[in-house]
């Protein structure tokens, strides 16, 4: 604008031959930059310092996370005005204050100001860079540096299913193992189950003598032992499982879904692990009971990333070979690949004693409502389902045979699923140990 | 307070400028209040003209296919009475009587018309001058409160533009001719005042816009943040009763309290979280709510200073630092302005600095505005290259922090290459099973009961 005006007045000046209107353009180009060299003198960015701290570098999706940021003037000048912008990923949620502030700085001093955050969206996240901006006290002349240094934070699957099983089971106040079925095995253990016959080969200290008195008969006491079950959640993260609506894919629910699984696995003393495996295995948490075990799984889950294809075979290698015990292993796949690979990996499963269900996003209901389309894209994904429908039915039929369940799954009943299944294991004493 | 002595001051030196514009150009008589008004009426009477013209060109067209090549003299001097004498007849342009003769009417026309583009003209000029000072005003007034540059340069521009347009049709304007070669007398006179007070208003109105730039930001931190508190506890409580039952107003909050300001808060409302029942099944958005007062709630607890950082309260600078440094800085460029500026624009002192040859000193170019680019140039010049040399000199090395530290380096080195040895092993291993594969079925002849099933799913 001051620019504009000195050359507007300079050249009014020489047309009108005017030495006021030269004289004011003359006043407004040297107002310009004779301040230059000062500014010059003064504007060195690398005297600034920005410091960035976070409360926690892992957090689950949903969570808030205040961010810290002080900045530093190391320099023996002073910055008239300084604004900094403190970036942070384009998916999270600004939730309070300002991620930006612009003031002047002393020498050796420092200023902090905070935002908080909300995450959004499992995954690893960066915060930052910062952007720096020094402008001169009348906004002519300015200088930009940018400090690269960023933050990484970890972004955990959403918690919000187990905090909402939590406080379902809170509310009928039956604690957190509502619902829960014990497994049991009668057999060795401490608890009485029950008599039975005695039959020739029984241990004589099992016979309960002042049963067999009353009977007239050998009885002996049976007693019962509670069993827990080892369950093995296959997650499929090949790109057709990301598609849907973001935050909402088939990949996120199937996450969500582990996540559950293994939070009512260790509630429960059972053994749940997790393998996440696309065309290789990304990572395989073995079940077990640890403290860390559900921090490793989320982990591992957090990480997941919806590319390649589905390599089942090569997952289930793996995974026979890290656990030899029997378990249920729970496939959460979309089956969109060809089920040659699937059969075969179901092959390997059976044969080392493991049992398999799967439980099976079906894609069409994951994306947009057929509401939403026009005539021919209504018609086109009509065809399309119905395809895809018949297609997941034949290997349905196929994986039957050998009697493994497909549950075709949407949205809704997805965790209502796994939460069924894994109640029905317990009940059925599926893969105990 | 530093911005509103800053705005006081602002006030003043535009106040002067245009008080001084006005001054210098009264004697020229354009400051006619009406002027306004006869810039439109004369706009409007010659669009009647051209309206009526066109009007009885088409009528008449029309009328004599019908009626053999006869013109409608009536029609045509009724509609002149009409449209323009009935219209007009108070201006000063039009006609008193109504007119009975088409010839008449015709030469009243051309008349007419080539007075109301002459009128036009001048009055245009005229309007111009009131059109400036107006829009010259209204941004002064928008700087005041939007403390932005832009607005500061259009006031200041609108302002000078009166006298570039005097400047124009050659009236009495502001000048400095000859120009004095003593520097007091420069000083002194009318046109280097007015120039000074006008670069003075500039230079105050950016100092304002400076010193509010750097403490409004801090105070509109802490009204915000007082604003998103409010709202947040405003929508729990809302949230509350709801769960309870009770109706709650849709509306009341967010005028109340500015919570549409607040995005966290708006993308709950998207989400249809308060205001009605059927909001409860929102539960995810709900929860959010709910957990950020927690969250601040107990940041705000078990951190004193949580506030303060929040609002950034630290960050403000000093009011005695800001007036200080805004008096010295701007008294420092006044004094370095005026005085290069005199240098640069008084030949006189240069050639008695270039001790130039007799012919030159003596030339017509030498009283020519145009000589000062002859030294404007490469003295503007000189103060980029000097800030230029002196960031060169002064460089000092940027001690750059990689965008990682080193751990999370070698941690993404360490993904890297295992993924790269889990992909080579998988590949290796179905590799081999492909082998095997293919070997059994070599040798075997009978069917599997699994390639059994698979050719089924295929087959059906």
């Amino acid at each position: 604008m001051v620019v504009f005006a000195g050359v507007l007045l300079l050249t009014s000046g020489f047309s009108f031959i005017n030495f006021y209107l030269v004289l004011l353009g003359v006043y407004c180009v040297i107002g310009l930059v004779v301040t230059l060299p000062l500014f010059a003198l003064t504007a060195n960015l690398a005297g600034i310092e920005v410091d960035r701290q976070i409360d926690k570098v892992k957090v689950f999706s949903g969570d808030f996370l205040r961010v810290r940021v002080t900045i530093r003037n190391v320099s023996r000048r002073h910055f008239d005005f300084i604004e900094v912008h403190d970036q942070y990923p384009e998916t999270w949620i600004l939730a309070i204050g300002e991620n930006f502030i612009a003031s002047r700085i002393e020498p050796g001093s420092s200023m902090t100001f905070s935002y908080i955050l909300q995450a959004r969206m499992r995954g690893r996240y960066f915060l930052g860079p910062t952007e720096v901006i020094m402008r001169d006290r009348l906004g002519l002349h300015y200088y930009k540096r940018i400090l690269k240094e960023q933050t990484e934070v970890l972004v955990y699957p959403t918690w919000k299913d187990v905090r909402r099983l939590e406080s379902f089971a809170k509310q009928r106040q039956l604690g957190l193992m509502f619902g829960a079925h014990r497994t049991k095995t009668v057999g060795m253990g401490t608890d009485f189950a029950g008599f039975r016959e005695y039959v020739p080969g029984d241990e004589f200290r099992l016979i309960d003598w002042k049963a067999s008195a009353k009977r007239g008969d050998m009885v002996v006491k049976q007693w019962e032992q509670e069993k827990n079950v080892q369950i093995i959640c296959m997650v499929d993260t090949s790109g057709s499982m990301g598609n849907g609506y973001p935050e909402n894919t088939k990949l996120e629910y199937a996450i969500r879904a582990a996540v559950l699984l293994t939070h009512m696995g260790i509630e429960r003393k059972d053994l749940v692990g997790t393998c996440v495996f696309s065309d290789i295995v990304h990572g395989y948490i073995p079940p077990g009971t640890q403290p860390n075990h559900m921090y490793d799984v989320l982990e591992v889950l957090a990480m997941a990333e919806p590319k390649g294809w589905s390599d089942y075979e090569t997952a289930i290698a793996h995974v026979v070979t890290q656990s030899k015990k029997r378990s249920l292993i729970i496939w959460l796949t979309d089956l969109e690949r060809s089920p040659a690979p699937l059969l075969n990996a179901m092959k390997t499963l059976v044969a080392n004693g493991h049992k398999s269900l799967v439980i099976s996003p079906f894609g069409p209901w994951f994306e947009a409502p057929v509401g939403q389309f026009g005539p021919v894209e209504k018609v086109l994904s009509e065809a399309v389902s119905e395809e895809l429908w018949e297609r997941r039915n034949k290997i349905a039929r196929a994986l039957s045979r050998f009697g493994i369940n497909v549950i075709n799954v949407g949205p809704e009943d997805f965790l209502p699923t796994i939460i069924r299944s894994y109640e029905q294991a317990k009940q059925r004493g599926v893969a105990t140990f | 307070m530093v911005t509103w002595i800053l705005r006081i001051a602002s006030i003043a030196t535009f106040a002067y400028m245009a008080f001084l514009v006005y001054d210098i150009l009264n004697p020229n008589d354009i400051w006619h209040w009406a002027v306004p008004y006869e810039f439109v009426v004369t706009v409007f009477r010659m669009l009647s003209l051209i309206v009526f013209f066109l009007a009885t060109t088409m009528v008449s067209g029309l009328v004599s296919a019908f009626t053999g090549g006869a013109l409608p003299e009536n029609v045509i001097v009724g509609l002149y009475n009409t449209l323009v004498l009935r219209t007009w007849y108070m201006q000063p342009y039009g006609l008193a009587d109504p007119l009975t003769n088409i010839q008449q009417v015709w030469a009243s026309f051309q008349m007419n018309l080539g007075n109301v583009l002459v009128a036009l003209w001048n009055n245009t000029f005229l309007f111009l001058y009131f059109l400036c000072a107006g829009i010259g005003i209204a941004l002064f007034l928008q700087s005041l409160v939007r403390m932005d540059h832009r607005f500061v340069g259009g006031a200041f521009i609108s302002i000078q533009a009166i006298v570039i347009l005097a400047a124009f049709r050659h009236l009495i304007v502001p000048d400095i001719s000859p120009f004095p070669a003593d520097f007091m007398e420069f000083f002194l006179t009318q046109g280097q005042i007015l120039a000074f007070v006008s670069f003075a208003y500039l230079e105050v109105s950016y100092q304002m816009i400076y010193s509010s730039s750097v403490g409004k930001p801090v105070e509109d931190r802490e009204e915000t943040l007082k604003k998103q508190l409010l709202a947040l506890r405003q929508a729990t409580r809302k949230q509350d009763a709801i769960e309870r039952g009770e109706k709650v107003s849709t509306t009341g909050m967010s005028r109340s309290t500015g919570a549409t300001a607040f995005s966290f808060l708006r993308e709950a409302m998207e989400r249809k979280v308060m205001g009605s029942q059927s909001a409860l099944e929102s539960l995810d958005a709900v929860s959010d709510v709910r957990r950020l007062q927690i969250y601040v709630d107990e940041l705000l607890q078990s951190d004193s200073r949580a506030r303060d950082e929040l609002t950034a309260k630290a960050a403000a600078p000093s009011s005695s630092y800001v007036i200080g440094s805004a008096i010295t800085g701007s008294a420092i460029r006044f004094l370095t302005v005026v005085a290069v500026s005199f240098i640069l624009m008084s030949p006189n002192v240069i050639r008695l600095l270039l001790n130039l040859p007799i012919g030159i000193e003596n030339s017509v170019e030498m009283l020519q505005p145009e000589i000062v680019v002859l030294f404007l140039v490469p003295i503007v010049g000189v103060f980029p290259f000097a800030a230029a040399l002196i960031s060169w000199l002064s460089k000092r090395e940027v001690v750059e922090k990689e965008m990682l530290t080193k751990e999370e380096k070698e941690a993404m080195e360490k993904r890297k290459k295992d993924l790269a040895r889990k992909r080579k092993e998988t590949e290796k291993a179905r590799r081999a099973r492909a082998k095997a594969r293919k070997k059994r079925k070599g040798d075997e002849s009978e069917v599997d009961e699994w390639d059994k099933a698979l050719e089924d799913t295929y087959k059906r």
